[in-house]
């Protein structure tokens, strides 16, 4: 898309979203919110030697909140018609009167708001690629069928049942306006590349493995030579697992698995969490949750980063603040509402950015001076229980003996509680995996209990 | 055209011109087939939290999604502008599929018969906020009288109703309105200082009558009786043991282990476990395993699917051995056979794949009773969360949110918050004892898969299998 048509979208997007507000005030909405996205996505999926699947669209929708008589609603449509919308309006108004009042809803505190040019312009963010659209729909095929080629160049390839690959990009444009002068947009872009390879065990099981790397900018993302050799390498080693015995163990989960354990322990970090009593969080700041090298930061203002912004969902102003220090709960993640609820002040409903203080090993490194462990690099399934933290997670990987990667395992569990087992945290990599906005480092912990034969 | 026809064609604001056109521009370059989802659904839901319904969202959606079939190849567009310049404009984007020129086009429609299978009397459009305000506080008061322990007690209630039209290249046009509610009661209780949370959901394509007292009380009972059993919980154990699957939501074992392992797109592609499976036996004698469209009124139930074909009970597996996978319209094509009615979609924005619809198992001979007294030392489980599965390694997991310990053949504690992990056809050999008591849950399960949620159930008698990794703490 050239700039000259982003320009056209912003200003599409702006007036529908006005228009939206100006209709919600005048049937009797006190205050409003209005959102408007506009989404291009573009997938080319390749599966063994010619294309699979052809997908473009471009798609749009609004979400609108009212407040109306200390009420709250809220409605979402992809009927964009100026018709359509009178009616959506004039019901969501209707149906938020019929609700019971709610004495803490409100929007956000205009003071929280970020300076007004910031919040329309997020371009020193650098979360949009100005290149965006000159990917040719030729391109896209060519390196979807390089991740094939890249795949099927593996030793051990003829193993290899099956190669999908995908490339895909997106490009997307949000407004938001609220009736107390918040006017905001944001931009993004993201590429990505993936391949999934399935490989023939000769005990009959077909095990798949996949690898994919992403990127803002398209000038970021690996090679798709690199990508689509990994995948095949990751399925070829997944040959032969076994199940080995329940146990405590060392246990090593690598930096891309790690996301799924740290999602569960910031998820009732919330204060909805909290004021609804689903978190195992007692609500202090400085709780002792894990061992003193447990050290998290937010960090919403990461260049190119995956959730990068300069406000929240809200409108508040994003700004970096500790979650852990030391071991120790630093700042819970406070919503408008929920915060109004507790009494506290809000701070910012989600995490964006995470950024660890690293160890200085790498994975390698890490497994020297590991006699008889695990290594861990998918979950498969399992649950986290936000009210107890009680959580059991299926995991697969790989069994490290005398410092050096061994056999593949499959079919085993891991189980714990989030209160005690980051206390069991002895060590962190170098090694932050910047695909997922979480940017979690590979993570060591002592004597974790694991199912298996 | 019909007058009834013409009236299908009402939620969109096409006709038939307009369909004719575009399947026209989406066939222009040599496809081998194309169709039109179209689709407009309305969704509405209410919450009470704190001791007030206060909180309340309305949805619309609607678009149509554009498919141009080449071989295996597919190309797909949407578009939510349903003027004929966009829905053109979609066809041109998903017809670069092919490369070809124009083949002759069936010129008429031959409208396709539809089953009837969630007849509803009061279309929810009809029932007003205010009606459903009274049922959400009435639960709420029951919930907290039915334990002092209770905190904290969460209702969600939903409503939808989705219209959608399916027109193919090859003169097909069908129609169907389904419907769909679900109701969720969750609550927190306190005891010594401990705090445990639990719920229970119900969910149908029917109107408000769903909503009768016998099953108002099982929502409220059973969420209270969830929550407060897990204060008595003990440790799960950890390693290989006998489990006995309770009737019921057990069915999750039968979506992971082996549903989505038939569905017939992974095996088309060889990277399913099951890929070279059919005609074998791969499971005991008493095992049978249906996936069911016709179940009145049940979550997973569809009267035609989102490719217009029509859907019936497929039978998956009979006394062991493998009859059939699950099929959409490209991979009955590709192995010559009728398609299944399993072709389905989140929505007009995705295209089709081989889904679930009510997955279940036959009843067999033994007791709930005797299966439990059978096992020394085991688990037994009946009410659970969620689930995965790796299609090629067959390896599935399944989350317990509470069950019992089995001790020389009783349920003796009760246990919590554990993870079973299994093997697909390792623990379908293992399936030795098959109850009389089928139940199919009236849960509001989703089902997920690349990216796409569809609604689905699930049933199962009581089964023992012999063998199953538990994913306790030891």
């Amino acid at each position: 898309m050239t700039k000259h048509s982003s320009e056209a979208t912003e200003k599409m997007l702006a007036e529908l979203a006005e228009h939206a507000l100006g209709l919600a005030a005048r049937h009797g909405a006190q205050q409003a919110a209005a959102s408007v996205s506009h989404v291009r996505e573009v997938e080319v999926a390749w599966r063994d030697g010619q294309l699979e699947r052809l997908h473009e669209a471009q798609s749009r929708g609004l979400a609108i909140e009212f407040y109306v008589d200390g009420r709250f609603a809220s409605v979402s449509t992809s009927d964009l018609r100026r018709e359509a919308l009178e009616p959506l309006v004039r019901d969501g108004v209707a149906m938020t009167r019929a609700l019971e009042p709610d004495p803490f809803r409100k929007l956000a505190d205009p003071e929280r708001y970020p300076d007004p040019k910031r919040a329309l312009d997020d371009s020193d963010l650098q979360l949009s690629d100005p290149h965006y659209g000159d990917l040719t729909a030729l391109q896209r095929r060519e390196q979807a069928q390089a991740l094939e080629v890249a795949a099927r160049s593996v030793p051990g390839a003829d193993k290899i049942l099956s190669v999908s690959t995908s490339v895909s990009d997106s490009q997307s444009t949000v407004f938001r306006c609220d009736s107390q002068g918040f006017r905001g947009f944001r931009h993004s872009t993201s590429f990505w590349r993936s391949a999934e390879v399935s490989v023939q065990d000769p005990d009959g099981r077909r095990p798949e493995e996949s690898d994919y790397h992403g990127a803002r900018f398209l000038a970021d993302v690996f090679a798709p030579e690199l990508v689509g050799k990994s995948a095949a390498e990751r399925a070829l080693q997944r040959v032969g697992a076994v199940k080995l015995p329940s146990g405590q163990r060392t246990l090593l989960v690598d930096a891309r698995a790690a996301g799924r354990l740290v999602s569960a322990l910031l998820g009732p970090m919330s204060a909805s969490s909290l004021q609804q009593k689903r978190s195992f969080y007692s609500g202090d700041v400085g709780q002792l949750i894990g061992s003193p090298l447990l050290d998290i930061r937010d960090d919403p203002f990461v260049v190119r980063g995956f959730a990068s912004r300069y406000f929240d969902g809200e409108g508040m102003a994003s700004a970096p603040r500790p979650l852990y220090q030391a071991g120790k709960v630093a700042n819970f993640f406070v919503d408008t509402y929920y915060g109004r609820k507790l009494g506290w002040p809000a701070t910012c409903g989600h995490a964006s950015n995470l950024a660890w203080i690293l160890g200085n090993a790498d994975l390698e490194g890490l497994m020297r001076g590991v006699d008889d462990g695990l290594l861990v690099t998918g979950f498969l399934g399992g649950n986290s229980n936000a009210t107890t933290g009680d959580f059991s997670l299926g995991i697969q990987g790989f069994a490290i003996r005398q410092g050096k990667l061994a056999e593949p395992f499959g079919e085993m569990n891991l189980a714990g509680s989030h209160l005690t087992f980051w206390q069991q945290l002895t060590a962190l990599g170098n090694d932050p995996n910047l695909l997922s906005p979480l940017r979690t480092p590979t993570l060591v912990f002592a004597d974790a209990a694991v199912a298996g034969a | 055209m019909t007058d009834r026809g013409l009236q299908w064609f009402a939620p969109f604001g096409v006709d038939e011109d307009l369909i004719s056109k575009v399947l026209s521009e989406a066939t222009a370059r040599g496809a081998d087939f194309a169709d039109l989802f179209f689709e407009h659904r309305t969704v509405r839901s209410l919450g009470l939290e704190d001791g007030a319904v206060n909180r309340a969202y309305a949805g619309v959606d609607l678009g149509v999604g554009v498919r141009v079939v080449r071989g295996d190849q597919t190309g797909y567009a949407y578009s939510e502008d349903l003027s004929i310049e966009a829905v053109l404009q979609a066809a041109r984007t998903a017809a670069a599929i092919a490369d070809g020129s124009p083949k002759p086009r069936t010129a008429a429609f031959a409208v396709q018969p539809v089953a009837n299978r969630y007849p509803i009397l009061r279309p929810w459009a009809n029932v007003a906020t205010a009606d459903k305000l009274p049922m959400l506080r009435e639960l709420e008061r029951r919930a907290f009288a039915a334990d002092s322990r209770i905190q904290k007690v969460n209702l969600s209630f939903a409503d939808s109703s989705g219209a959608m039209l399916v027109a193919t290249s090859d003169g097909r046009l069908a129609f169907d309105l389904q419907p769909m509610t679900v109701l969720s009661l969750s609550c927190t209780a306190e005891h010594n200082g401990r705090r445990e949370s639990g719920g229970y959901n119900v969910a149908a394509r029917d109107d408000f009558s769903f909503y009768d007292p016998s099953r108002l009380d099982r929502l409220v009972n059973r969420a209270v009786e969830r929550t407060t059993i897990l204060f008595d919980a003990v440790p799960a154990p950890a390693g290989e043991m006998t489990v006995v699957l309770g009737a019921g939501s057990s069915g999750i074992l039968l979506h992971e282990a082996i549903g989505h392992g038939l569905e017939a797109d992974f095996n088309r592609k060889g990277v399913s476990i099951y890929a070279d499976k059919l005609g074998k036996a791969i499971a005991g004698p008493l095992v049978t395993i249906v996936d069911d469209a016709t179940l009145p009124h049940a979550r997973g139930s569809i009267n035609i699917d989102d490719e217009g074909n029509p859907a019936g009970c497929t039978e998956l597996v009979v006394g062991g051995v493998l009859q059939s996978f699950l099929h959409d319209q490209i991979s009955a094509k590709h192995y010559g056979v009728a398609p299944t009615g399993n072709g389905r979609r989140e929505d007009f924005r995705s295209q089709p794949l081989p889904r679930m619809r009510s997955t279940y198992m036959r009843p067999g001979p033994h007791t709930r009773d005797e299966i439990i007294a059978s096992v020394k030392n085991g688990i037994f489980c009946d009410h659970f969360a969620n689930g995965q599965v790796q299609i090629g390694a067959g390896d599935f997991t399944f989350y317990v949110r509470s069950g019992w310990l089995i001790e020389d053949g009783k349920l003796t504690r009760p246990i919590k918050d554990v993870n079973l992990v299994g093997n697909g056809p390792k623990v379908l050999e293992q399936i030795d004892m098959v109850g009389d008591d089928l139940l199919i849950d009236e849960g509001g399960w989703t089902c997920g898969k690349d990216g796409q949620s569809v609604p689905v159930s699930q049933g199962m008698p009581s089964v023992r299998v012999g063998k199953m990794t538990v994913g306790g703490r030891g």
